[in-house]
């Protein structure tokens, strides 16, 4: 619990770097990637859960209040703050690994780390997208935008992780 | 009893996360019917301002392709100036070829167009400018150049892209000029280094110019169109040719930040100039 510090100044500066600049990005018209949400990845993974909800819950307001959107974040960061840890071990399978780990490059592989990103960042922006487009009905580009958001900002928290922790030399 | 209570506090965290996930879910209905909800407007207030002047900095980004819509509404404006005309309202006979829609019983004369300076010197004693559009977009000799702030110069030569411009500082440059309220007609030249500075010459000794007057175009060299603004009367006094006033008038244009500029072109320049050659004084 040293970090307490350098973890939130991550969640804001994540933040403020999603309201004012993340958001006015639509590419394609639609895609938008929601970087913020690397901040809630990176949390502690010993932290309590009901702190790491609550820290979320607070993030996707935060998110919501700027976009006009209330509820579809929240809900979704809670969601995926609960769903974390069931990832996690299921990433981890059957290897018995000490509960103090940290899902950063360095600690684990890339392959871990790109389901681990992707498969969080999937299920978060399936449910802004489905919610948000519940009533257009429209398949197509429901699929589309949950894909592109998908890719675009796994791609964004992949390369940022690994430039804010940058693999040792002497593991190569 | 203990053991609810061992219960509840060993799954707390999924109490709270029921509780967390039926407020966000709420909050989502509640949105749906937005004005309505007393919450967003709550939101609304704390991160309007903020959202705010972030969108004004982020708009000054676009400031230039905005500029450049405004000057194309700007040319479109000014083509339909009363001075871009002939009136002919008391022909007999319509003898014009080519009629406006918006003005049937009159004649294009002028014609607009714009261009962006790419290079330009004011310090010199010979000065010029250079802009971004030749012969391709349609610029020839002779176009009238003006800015928004008054008249700049009259294009000199043209290439296949691009132009040059002999302004008002430059020694021969002469624009044919009159003063407003009396409508005496002069000519402004260029003789000084101040690129602010010219003179207002061959207007006679007994008219009374006053401080502040508007020097404007007078038409009548068929480059420009009438009206447009030169500079103002800066100082009056007599001169050692004794019969004409030495005026100095004070440019309308800056010539330091000029960076948009229009072209206007004398669409009967051609016909006009062939019946001023029967009169050649020279």
């Amino acid at each position: 619990m040293n970090n307490v510090a350098s973890n939130i100044l991550r969640i804001i500066i994540v933040l403020l770097l999603q309201v004012f600049i993340c958001n006015l990005i639509h590419l394609f018209g639609f895609i938008t990637p929601a970087i913020y949400i690397l901040g809630l990845l990176l949390l502690p993974l010993e932290l309590p859960k009901s702190v790491q909800y609550l820290i979320g819950f607070c993030c996707g307001l935060f998110v919501d209040m700027f976009t006009h959107t209330l509820g579809f974040n929240t809900a979704a960061c809670t969601i995926i703050m609960f769903i974390r840890p069931y990832i996690v071990k299921a990433l981890n399978g059957r290897k018995t690994s000490d509960s103090v780990e940290r899902p950063i490059p360095g600690v684990k592989d890339f392959k871990w780390l790109i389901s681990y990103v992707g498969v969080l960042t999937l299920v978060h922006q399936s449910l802004i997208v489905m919610l948000e487009t519940m009533k257009f009905h429209n398949f197509l580009y429901t699929f589309i935008a949950i894909i592109g958001n998908t890719v675009l900002t796994t791609f964004l928290i992949l390369c940022t992780e690994y430039i804010f922790y940058p693999v040792q030399g002497k593991n190569k | 009893m203990n053991n609810l209570i061992e219960f509840f506090k060993k799954n707390f965290h999924y109490f709270l996360f029921a509780i967390l996930l039926i407020l966000s879910i709420i909050m989502m209905g509640k949105s749906m019917s937005y004005s309505k909800y007393k919450f967003a407007r709550i939101c609304q207030n704390t991160v309007g301002p903020i959202q705010k002047s972030w969108s004004e900095m982020i708009h000054r980004f676009s400031l230039g392709q905005e500029n450049d819509l405004l000057t194309q509404q700007n040319v479109a404006l000014m083509r339909e100036h009363k001075n871009m005309f002939i009136y002919k309202n008391d022909t007999v006979i319509s003898m014009m070829s080519k009629t406006d829609s918006l003005h049937p019983r009159s004649m294009r004369l002028y014609d607009y167009t714009y261009a962006h300076v790419i290079y330009k010197t004011t310090d010199q004693a010979f000065n010029y400018l250079i802009i971004d559009k030749g012969s391709e977009d349609g610029i020839s000799r002779d176009m009238a150049v003006t800015c928004p702030r008054g008249v700049v110069g009259v294009i000199s030569d043209v290439s296949d892209h691009f132009s040059s411009i002999i302004p008002i500082l430059h020694p021969d440059s002469r624009i044919s000029a009159i003063v407003a309220p009396i409508n005496q007609v002069g000519t402004v030249v260029w003789e000084g280094p101040n690129p602010q500075v010219a003179y207002l010459e061959n207007i006679p000794q007994h008219l009374e110019i006053n401080i502040g007057d508007s020097v404007l175009t007078s038409g009548f060299s068929n480059i420009f169109p009438k009206g447009l603004l030169i500079g103002t009367v800066k100082e009056v006094s007599v001169g050692q040719n004794a019969s004409f006033l030495t005026i100095k008038v004070k440019l309308a244009t800056n010539f330091n930040k000029l960076n948009t500029v229009y072209l206007i072109e004398n669409l009967h320049k051609a016909e006009i100039d062939s019946l001023k050659a029967n009169f050649k004084n020279e």
